[in-house]
């Protein structure tokens, strides 16, 4: 039953791709494809979708024929505070303004490592911050708020 | 005689010492901006062109030419030490570059970066100088259709990006392809793939895509286990290129200079492929393929000979014809127009002064940068030595600034955190990430170009067989078809009989 | 909702302040002025030196944000929902009108969302050809289109550039309909017309004036009133036969709606200063353009500008069919 033995990692990626494929075949079917000659919108999107399904198919196949391989642990931890990071920092860079939103940001990343100390991250992300205050507002002079309309400014 | 004239009169410009103090501001200020992870070479020089606004004209361009080398090697800095790519180009240094890195060898790969940087920039200045004018005269017999042609190549070549399975690597050149789709058909302004969301009407940023599938995953693939990185920091070793190292690289160095000059000159993208066609080639010629993507030495001498003979090379459409051929050279004609010079077909005849000046000024800014950077290596090494913990909040901050400065457009940050998690699935399906950029920065290219070769043609398909230039291109690419599929072919007949 | 309390707040303080104690101070602090395009295209370096220049008179500095993206729809909408402070202005061009038309769904009312500064600048468009074009002037260009019609392209930097209005304007007043090449962006569409690669586009001076002088590409007319400096042998499309041509890129200041008619006074009169410094009239001799007049760099005049063009664009583009979104 060897030949039975699918690779997980194999068949996700697979899947993945012909999920894809399919999400943009979908979408550009709706759109006017045209023909060859004279192309829509639709119409290479639609071509390239079909081809990403059709190497979905094929990884899958494969994943039959190659052994299987632990995935690894997850960085479950690492995902819960560095994905938002950036996106905190999107949420308030306006409103709260460059400094406490950037610090925040630095500060909720800190935290994604094991390693990290309270003490030590606020100290880090202190220095982190008025170094980037001073090279990107006052040296470069982006047009950054240091400090934004939420605070009352 | 006359070349000799304007270069005298170039290095009498440009060596002014008031000249050459600017261009050794710019080039630090451009390195250490462009060493901040996530901030590549287009967000550097954008956040420092204001900085040159107030000088003259001949140092103000002289600076911003020093920023821009300086920027494009931070940038490989990046790429090398913590596989943060901020530019496509630098995507592919990364792969091995990084592996070298990780292997303890990170001072030797920046020193090759350095050096095949600067022969190549050495190598296409004198190029600019002498060929300028001809060399623009066949860059504009490049319509829609030989474009074409030249990105099918690319994408052929792209196969050899792949160091594990070949036909993921394929699906992430398409996965690729079609992300770069997601915005507007320029054709009929229909929107296409954006989820309704008006900030993807132009598209995917690329910043946001590169620095979240290489950078962020990276970084979530080193929190998986908080005790690798440490063990991988004390073997670091000599920090120059061994003997071997020498050996290995000279041959990548001038093929990469080649291939770079040679596509630099297209303006209409065709530097984007320099590094990665450099690749290909090196992985092709190399007796040890199997080491690509474990941190070859060609694997970064080439592509960053390349790049920089590629960026040098870039500068001849925007200084003869006035045309940008990226967004960096969009950044240096504004800059120019701000100073009162439009660039322009007579820019070389009626400024002279200031056109050899340029010229001059690159290959003082090559210089400038070598001699800055070798001396430095030993400091960025040490970055390495900073614990990983304390390290890597740097880098969001910093990707998360450097992201946000290019249009102000927060939805780009959302873009980083989205892609970051995709880099992340994808690394853990073994799927690898440039080959995905190099579809990304094509997909749009070849449908732009395919589509409008359509039109001019009338819907004749076979323009792009009656074109001699497009025809040997389309010749060579089905040549590099064969040649990268036929070993893997022959290995498969191989592993059968064995298994028989 | 926080957000929602404060800004509430915050309108109500600026009713209660006496208006005149609010613009003796301003400006107190860094006014950002938002080009929506990147840096390096045109409309930023108009910005850039009108920024400057406005930054010595007002005495504090005026920050140039690039917010692209959208043709520039995005950059309009994040100033039409800023603060009416006076610390948050846009500059725009002529896509504030036709982007009314273009964009079907806009996130904000072009005609009512702001507060007017004024005028800045009125950039005219050049007719030009490539070089080996065989049509001598304009007249002959126009029998031979029609005569050729199948065998034209028109290139344009995509929709909504000002080489896209300028080529509907032109396939309007010639009643023929051309093949259009779209392009991404300007340096591309130039590339192949020096080419060869396509024949005709219309575009702004500030893109065709260097390569006209150096011989690279043909110029049939320009779509101002009179001739211009920088090209005084090109006729002007009324000259040559096309008065219906007449069309600039304009660019005008604005602020949110609800900014003090103070502030915008004050802006105004600093605009008109900043539109007077020899450097910036030479700046924009070299981009083929002059400042306008003090009459129009005023809320009134860039009013009636932006109305009176919202009108004249509407029927071109409902005409062409092509919508931006």
């Amino acid at each position: 039953m060897k030949s039975l033995n699918f690779s997980s990692r194999d068949i996700v990626c697979g899947a993945l791709f012909i999920l894809v494929g399919l999400f943009f075949a979908v979408q550009a079917y709706g759109l006017e494809l045209g023909t060859a000659v004279r192309m829509g919108p639709g119409y290479f999107p639609f071509v390239l979708a079909g081809i990403l399904v059709i190497l979905g198919i094929i990884v899958i196949i494969q994943g039959t024929q190659i052994e299987h391989e632990p995935m690894g642990p997850i960085a479950w931890r690492g995902m819960l505070f560095i994905l938002p990071a950036p996106v905190f920092f999107g949420l308030t860079v306006r409103g709260l303004g460059f400094v406490p939103s950037l610090f925040l940001t630095a500060l909720i990343a800190a935290f994604a490592s094991t390693k990290m100390r309270p003490g030590m991250a606020l100290l880090l992300v202190g220095g982190l911050t008025i170094f980037s205050v001073v090279v990107f507002s006052y040296a470069l002079g982006l047009p950054f708020r240091r400090f934004g309309p939420w605070l009352g400014q | 005689m006359e070349l000799f004239n304007n270069l005298v009169l170039g290095f009498t410009t440009a060596g002014a010492p008031w000249n050459l103090f600017f261009c050794l501001v710019g080039v630090i200020l451009g390195t250490l901006i462009g060493v901040l992870p996530g901030i590549g070479a287009t967000a550097t020089i954008a956040m420092l062109l204001p900085i040159t606004f107030q000088l003259e004209p001949v140092s103000s361009l002289i600076m911003l030419a020093g920023i821009y080398y300086g920027a494009q090697y931070g940038g490989s800095t990046t790429a090398i030490l913590i596989n943060m790519p901020g530019e496509s180009s630098s995507a592919v240094t990364a792969i091995d570059g990084y592996q070298m890195a990780r292997k303890g060898r990170a001072g030797a790969a920046l020193a090759i970066a350095a050096i095949g940087s600067f022969f190549a920039g050495t190598v296409s200045t004198v190029l600019v100088a002498v060929f300028a004018p001809p060399l623009t005269a066949i860059a504009l017999k490049f319509g829609s259709a030989e474009y074409f042609s030249l990105m099918i190549v690319g994408l052929v070549s792209s196969i050899a990006l792949a160091h594990g399975s070949v036909v993921k690597a394929l699906g992430m050149v398409v996965l690729g392809l079609l992300l770069g789709l997601v915005g507007t058909d320029i054709y009929t302004g229909t929107p296409r793939f954006n989820l309704g969301i008006l900030e993807l009407s132009d598209g995917l940023n690329f910043v946001a895509l590169a620095v979240g599938v290489f950078g962020i995953a990276e970084i979530l693939r080193n929190l998986e286990n908080e005790h690798d990185r440490d063990v991988m920091i004390k073997k670091v070793t000599n920090l120059w290129p061994t003997k071997q190292d020498w050996k290995e690289m000279t041959a990548p160095i001038l093929r990469g200079t080649a291939i770079g000059s040679a596509l630099g000159i297209l303006p209409g993208g065709g530097a984007i492929l320099a590094s990665f066609a450099s690749y290909t080639v090196e992985k092709r010629m190399s007796k040890t393929p199997e080491e690509f993507g474990k941190g070859a030495v060609a694997g970064v001498a080439g592509p960053e000979s390349a790049n920089n003979a590629g960026a040098q090379t870039s500068f001849i459409p925007m200084l003869t014809l006035g045309i940008p051929a990226n967004p960096v050279m969009a950044l240096m004609i504004g800059a120019m127009i701000i100073q009162g010079i439009v660039p322009g077909p007579n820019v070389a005849t009626e400024q002279p002064a200031l056109f050899w000046g340029i010229i001059a000024s690159m290959w003082i800014g090559n210089l400038m940068l070598i001699l800055l950077n070798l001396p430095l290596i030993g400091l960025w090494v040490k970055l390495l030595t900073i614990p990983y913990y304390m390290l890597f909040p740097a880098i969001i901050a910093f990707c998360s600034i450097g992201v946000y400065s290019v249009n102000s457009n927060v939805f780009d940050l959302y873009a980083v955190a989205f892609f970051g998690l995709i880099g992340y699935v994808l690394a853990k399906l073994r799927c690898e990430p440039a080959p995905l950029l190099l579809g990304f920065v094509l997909g749009p290219l070849l449908e732009e170009h395919l589509r409008r070769a359509m039109i001019m043609s009338r819907g004749d398909a076979t323009t792009f067989v009656t074109r001699p230039i497009s025809l040997t291109l389309l010749l060579l690419a089905a040549a590099v078809l064969v040649v990268v599929l036929l070993p893997s072919i022959r290995k498969k007949r191989d592993e059968v009989f064995v298994e028989d | 909702m926080r957000k929602i309390l404060i800004s509430l707040a915050a309108t109500a303080t600026f009713a209660l302040a006496s208006s005149t104690a609010f613009s003796q101070g301003y400006p107190e602090r860094n006014i950002t002025m938002v080009v929506p395009f990147a840096a390096g295209g045109p409309t930023d370096t108009v910005t850039r030196l009108v920024a400057e220049t406005m930054s010595k008179d007002l005495g504090q500095q005026i920050l140039v944000e690039n917010v692209g993206g959208a043709g520039g729809t995005l950059g309009a909408s994040q100033v039409a929902k800023a603060e009416a402070d006076g610390y948050t202005l846009l500059l725009h061009h002529i896509g504030m009108a036709t982007s009314a038309t273009l964009y079907r769904k806009l996130p904000y009312d072009t005609l009512n969302a702001f507060e007017y500064v004024g005028l800045v600048t009125d950039v005219p468009m050049t007719i030009v050809s490539k070089k080996d074009f065989e049509a001598k002037d304009l007249k002959g260009l126009v029998e031979y289109v029609k005569a050729n019609a199948d065998k034209i392209s028109l290139a344009n930097a995509g929709i909504g550039a000002a080489s896209h209005l300028c080529g509907m304007l032109f396939m309007n007043e010639i009643k023929v309909p051309l093949v259009t090449v779209p392009y991404k962006g300007t340096g591309p569409a130039m590339t192949d017309l020096l080419g060869g690669q396509v024949d005709l586009m219309c575009d702004q001076t500030t893109n065709t004036t260097k390569q006209i002088k150096g011989g690279t590409i043909k110029a049939y007319a320009v779509t101002s009133a009179k001739r211009l400096d920088a090209l005084p042998d090109v006729p002007t499309v009324e000259e040559a036969g096309l008065p219906g041509m007449q069309v600039g890129i304009w660019h005008g200041i604005y602020a949110p709606k609800g900014t003090p008619t103070e502030v915008t006074e004050k802006l105004s009169a600093s605009l008109q200063k900043a539109l007077k410094d020899p450097n910036i009239i030479a700046r924009f001799a070299e981009l083929g353009t002059v400042p306008v007049t003090d009459a129009e760099a005023t809320p009134a005049g860039l009013k009636s500008k932006l109305e009176s063009e919202v009108a004249r664009w509407k029927p071109i583009i409902e005409a062409a069919g092509q919508y931006a979104d």
